[in-house]
């Protein structure tokens, strides 16, 4: 795979959503305004929280804002580049039109996971980022190189292994046409991912830990960032996100077989 | 160009009667038949040859175009499009060829086509000389000047075809296939794309391979005709002699101030009867011969000799087995 030339279609891509969002502009002010209010409802549950107490879960005030900033960083990232996509691949399947995709020389998986972007969404990446800086302020801990090193790898380790799980869950559409309400299941599967893992008890623990990880994929970040970090958690994070990319991939194979008739 | 050899493709198509206890029985079993789409279909096309692909619905035209495009795989047989195996789907075979359906679009709804012409400049790695000249020469042979900086949803489909036609051409594919370009156009639309696209394959010398299902499409654009039928190829060759060899009749139009009553069987066969006129269908050598005796004999107003429409013709070979 040419690295430069998937640069420069994926610019592409952007300049051209960037176009298409211009259209609607009043939706993008609506937007940032329910950005906003969104961080600030979380920042206002949390206040409460601690109202009562001093820990949740064994974390403090400043980590679990951390863990918030983590959190709507990766929603934001999700919102950006992943939501808009997923269900246009049910559109393709249904219409026929992946058929055009498919005669392109570009990679088809490339292009249904990016085609499509809504770059104000990307506010809720600054704004995530803003309540990190905020959490790491009321913490009083400056996080060193590593620290943000390690931050870096296992956020992106997060993020191939969200865009893994969906795009996984959206291959599907090739055999289950209607499949719309799929992106719901892992909204509320990616809830959970807001608050500390330790703050959950027995068998839902057992499950967002194991079995869909939701947990790990925010608070991995958020503890590498507050210094909580170890070389060995970071390594096996970034080798299941590669784990899990290499089996979507395969599975989007598998699906094209299927649907261009192939060893079908 | 293109090489097609003993081409097979089957579907495994579910198979459920209707009613309520059906449904639920499918649940745990279903029945498969298999349909056989496509059946020995052998074929070769020349480099610059302007092909039309005709058959009714469902007979196979674009199961046949989709695998020769790559977007399915053969069940068995051979294909190879300028020396390379479609299926392969390699990048190649990509930026060699390109595909236009009728019925579904491939531009941005929202913005002006310039955009997806961008995208694509972008996604087939076009260098910006290129780029620039060949729009140019598409704006120009398309007529895109007054439409590329609106956005696609306000523009009549007509426009909105045009564009796709430059959207697909922007890499200088050496193939075309395009299944039913003109569908749903108006007749001033249609007359313009084709005129495009002859335009456009003299210029080029693009390989084009086209399904349709207005005869005036294959009669402007096509001298080869591919006639599919329940999946089996089972005429190629001119169109010319396709008329011939399935209507050897000429259509006798005969006009009079008033209808004489008689027997019109014995002149040829009547095709209608209508106030004041008769058309009959008679045998391409005795025609003119026909035609005299009924002037001779009748007091007619009006009489006319022509090939029978390539509706009736292709029709006929539909109805065949072979050809």
């Amino acid at each position: 795979m040419n690295v430069r030339r998937y640069g420069r279609v994926f610019r592409e891509f952007f300049r051209a959503c960037l176009v298409e969002e211009m259209e609607y502009r009043s939706e993008f002010f609506g937007n940032v305004i329910s950005s906003f209010f969104g961080i600030g409802m979380a920042l206002l549950t949390i206040q409460i929280f601690f109202y009562q107490t001093d820990r949740l879960g064994g974390w403090t005030y400043g980590e679990v804002l951390v863990l918030l900033g983590v959190f709507n960083t990766l929603r934001g990232c999700i919102d950006f580049a992943l939501r808009p996509n997923m269900p246009r691949l049910l559109e393709h399947v249904r219409r026929g039109t992946l058929d055009y995709v498919l005669t392109k020389p570009v990679d088809s998986m490339f292009y249904v996971s990016f085609r499509h972007l809504v770059f104000w969404r990307l506010i809720d990446v600054v704004l995530g980022f803003g309540v990190i800086g905020y959490g790491l302020y009321v913490e009083r801990y400056v996080p060193s190189v590593a620290d943000v090193l390690v931050f870096l790898v296992v956020m992106a380790a997060s993020f191939l292994l969200i865009y893994s799980l969906w795009m996984m869950l959206m291959t599907t559409s090739f055999w289950v046409v209607r499949i719309d309400d799929l992106s719901f299941i892992f909204d509320s599967f990616f809830e959970t991912a807001r608050f500390p893992g330790s703050m959950y008890r027995g068998a839902v623990r057992m499950v967002i830990t194991y079995i869909l990880p939701a947990v790990l994929i925010t608070n991995t970040p958020a503890l590498a960032l507050l210094g909580k970090w170890s070389a060995r958690t970071a390594f096996a994070a970034l080798v299941v996100a590669l784990l899990f990319l290499w089996i979507a991939r395969r599975f989007w194979r598998f699906a094209l077989r299927f649907y261009t008739g192939a060893g079908g | 160009m293109i090489r097609v050899s003993h081409l097979h493709k089957s579907f495994r198509v579910h198979r459920r009667e209707a009613g309520w206890f059906e449904a639920v029985r499918h649940l745990w079993r279903r029945d498969y038949r298999i349909v056989e789409a496509v059946k020995d279909v052998s074929f070769t096309i020349e480099k610059g040859e302007i092909v039309g692909f005709l058959g009714p619905n469902g007979a196979g035209k674009t199961t046949t175009m989709k695998m020769l495009a790559g977007l399915l795989h053969p069940t068995s047989g051979e294909i190879t499009v300028g020396g390379v195996v479609p299926f392969e789907q390699k990048p190649e075979f990509k930026k060699m060829m390109s595909l236009v359906m009728g019925q579904k679009s491939q531009l941005i709804w929202d913005i002006p086509p310039m955009e997806t012409f961008l995208v694509n400049k972008a996604i087939y790695d076009i260098d910006d000389r290129a780029f620039r000249q060949t729009l140019e020469e598409l704006t120009e042979l398309l007529d895109l000047a007054p439409l590329l900086d609106k956005p696609t949803r306000s523009l009549s489909l007509g426009q909105r075809m045009r564009c796709e036609l430059a959207a697909a051409l922007l890499h200088r594919p050496r193939v075309l296939f395009l299944d039913e370009p003109t569908i749903g156009l108006d007749v001033h639309t249609q007359e313009n794309v084709r005129r495009f696209i002859v335009d456009y394959n003299r210029e080029h010398e693009t390989t084009i391979l086209l399904t349709s299902h207005y005869m005036g499409d294959v009669a402007a654009l096509c001298d080869r005709v591919m006639i599919i039928n329940y999946g089996r190829l089972i005429y190629d060759g001119e169109l010319s002699v396709l008329t011939e060899k399935l209507a050897p009749y000429k259509r006798l139009e005969v006009r009079f101030s008033r209808l004489p009553k008689m027997n019109w069987s014995e002149y040829g066969e009547v095709a209608e009867v209508e106030e004041g006129a008769v058309v009959l269908r008679v045998a391409r050598e005795t025609a003119a011969e026909t035609a005299a005796r009924l002037l001779q004999q009748f007091e007619v107003r009006d009489i006319n000799i022509e090939d029978p429409p390539l509706e009736e013709v292709i029709a006929r070979a539909f109805q065949e087995e072979h050809v």
